[in-house]
């Protein structure tokens, strides 16, 4: 719990340029600390700069103002060692589900058979077996968001960064991969940054939950969210759903605002 | 068997469908043709000029311009493709290499370049460099501009995920923009083909020589409408088929693609 912070967010505001239309300020003065092994959610009204924030942290876009320190450097340009989750997938369509995998494992040092069997294990993992010779298009949306979380797994980074991983699965298989995701972080003890929209999620797996402003984007309030959780039933513990209230309460106020800003 | 019978016997009928407007346009040809309303020397009916084309099929004369035209076309062709595709991929990735190309392709595209064959003809003759020269001249803009639009539409995500696992900048070329800009690549390709079809044709007929083109002004020359009307036929006959071609390798190199889908 004392691990110290792997990644520091300071006072970092977003602004997008587009070629044209208006300037939108996405995130304004967003600091947050995220400390090494620790699961965190990110929660927040649509449109409020969650995925601006994790492709900040990524390195896919450049930092304007403020900074971002990960294992103590500053995050210019992407790297293996955060791994990202798109919320729209970002397969290659052109390559089977197989080959997405291999995708980054065939960036690494690491033998042929050894790099075929680890995208195998993945891909059983996210239960895509049978279909590793398919491509993208012939998926579901969840099986493409599925196949998206096994390549990412795959190459095995030290941070996750997963924008709304499960937002297209079904509430069986969601259940499912929490637990997977769950059993994956325990056993390798990954740094997570987690997107949802569904509270019960967040407040189910993260250690701590975010909560964002409507935008432009701002840390609202971070919650504690690291109780016992090891209890089946543990949906229906008072504190569980206390914790689900409070978190729920806080996004509900930003969505209302985030709706009034939108009306003329 | 019933089944397959059935299944074959749908396709048959589909083929027969897909053909019926070309047999009726046919048969409407070779009835007005011998009606009598005009002379076999205005329009000669379908069935001399298959005889025509025959006779020179047997002769050997069919097989020469066939291949002088094709070769011509398929070469600029291939020259505009590679060309095309390189200077888009340029393009697309270098604002220099944009600011200069960009002017040139815009004027350059809606431009009559049959205006350059004489130039042309003076600087490399009248042999197959000029011929090739201005199909590729011809061919290669809507090459260039389907490989720009088709790179600059990549999702950004798509280079954030090859990034993200580990891929350098050079690799990014050949391994996400180009294969994730096929389709439109293709379909500037499949523009392409035509063009390089009719400019070849075009410039036979101005030129001479072997060729299809120059075959069918060979026999207007020689006022043999037949021979005129031969060349016509056999023309619309490769046209098809080297579009059909194209077609198939489409769907070949494009399976993953959601067109690729069946039913
Ligand atoms: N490429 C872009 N160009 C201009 N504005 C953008 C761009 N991407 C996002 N924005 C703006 O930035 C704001 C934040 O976007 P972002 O995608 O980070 O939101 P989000 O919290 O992930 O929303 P959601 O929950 O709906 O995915 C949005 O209001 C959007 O209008
Ligand atoms: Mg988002």
């Amino acid at each position: 719990m004392d691990n110290p912070a792997q990644i520091i967010i300071e006072n970092v505001s977003h602004h997008y340029r587009p070629a044209v239309g208006r300037e939108v300020l996405a995130l304004e003065s967003v600091s947050l600390q995220v400390r090494e092994r620790e699961f965190l959610a990110l929660v927040g009204p649509s449109g409020c700069g969650k995925s601006t924030l994790l492709y900040l942290i990524g390195g896919f876009l450049p930092i304007d103002t403020g900074k971002i320190m990960v294992d103590g450097k500053p995050a210019a340009g992407p790297g293996p060692d955060r791994g990202i989750v798109f919320q729209n997938f970002a397969l290659f369509p052109w390559k089977t589900v197989r080959k997405n995998v291999l995708y980054g494992l065939e960036r690494q040092a690491l033998p042929r058979a050894e790099r075929e069997a680890r995208a195998q294990a993945f891909i059983d993992l996210v239960g895509l077996t049978g279909f590793e010779e398919s491509y993208p298009s012939h998926l579901s949306g969840g099986m493409k968001q599925r196949a998206a979380i096994a390549r990412t797994l795959a190459f095995d980074p030290r941070m996750l960064l997963m924008d709304e991983p499960f937002g297209a699965l079904d509430a069986q298989t969601r259940s499912l991969m929490q637990s997977e995701l769950l059993a994956i972080w325990e056993k390798t003890r990954k740094t997570v940054i987690f997107v949802t929209h569904d509270v019960h999620e967040a407040v189910y797996l993260a250690e701590r939950v975010a909560v964002m402003t409507a935008r432009p984007g701002r840390i609202k309030a971070i919650i504690d969210t690291s109780f016992d959780k090891d209890d089946p039933e543990v949906h229906r513990s008072k504190i569980f759903v206390d914790k689900v209230d409070e978190v729920w309460t806080l996004v509900r106020d930003e969505a209302v605002k985030a709706l009034e800003k939108q009306r003329p | 068997m019933a089944r397959v019978t059935d299944a074959m016997r749908r396709r048959f009928a589909w083929g027969a469908a897909r053909l019926a407007p070309v047999v009726t346009l046919l048969a409407a040809w070779e009835i007005f043709a011998r009606s009598g309303a005009v002379t076999p020397f205005m329009l000669p009916a379908p069935s001399a000029v298959t005889e025509r084309i025959c006779e020179d099929a047997l002769g050997g004369d069919l097989f020469v311009n066939i291949g002088a035209t094709l070769y011509r076309a398929l070469m600029g062709f291939a020259i505009a493709a590679v060309g095309g595709v390189v200077l888009g991929a340029v393009m697309a990735r270098n604002a220099l290499a944009r600011w200069f190309f960009d002017p040139i392709i815009s004027v350059g595209f809606p431009m009559p370049k049959i205006a350059f064959l004489p130039v042309i003809i003076l600087w490399l003759g009248l042999y197959d460099v000029s011929k090739i020269t201005m199909v590729v001249l011809d061919a290669i803009f809507p090459v260039v501009t389907a490989t720009v639009a088709g790179i600059a539409s990549v999702e950004k995500e798509l280079l954030w995920s090859a990034r993200n696992m580990g891929a350098k900048d050079r690799e990014l070329l050949w391994q996400i923009l180009l294969p994730a800009a096929l389709p439109q690549i293709l379909t500037g390709l499949q523009v392409a083909l035509p063009i390089a079809l009719i400019v070849v044709v075009v410039t036979e007929m101005q030129m001479g020589g072997y060729g299809l083109g120059g075959a069918m002004m060979q026999a207007s020359r020689f006022a043999n409408s037949r021979g005129v009307f031969a060349g016509i036929v056999e023309i619309a006959i490769i046209g098809y088929a080297l579009v059909a071609a194209m077609a198939w390798l489409r769907r070949r190199l494009l399976a993953w693609h959601q067109e690729g889908r069946e039913g």
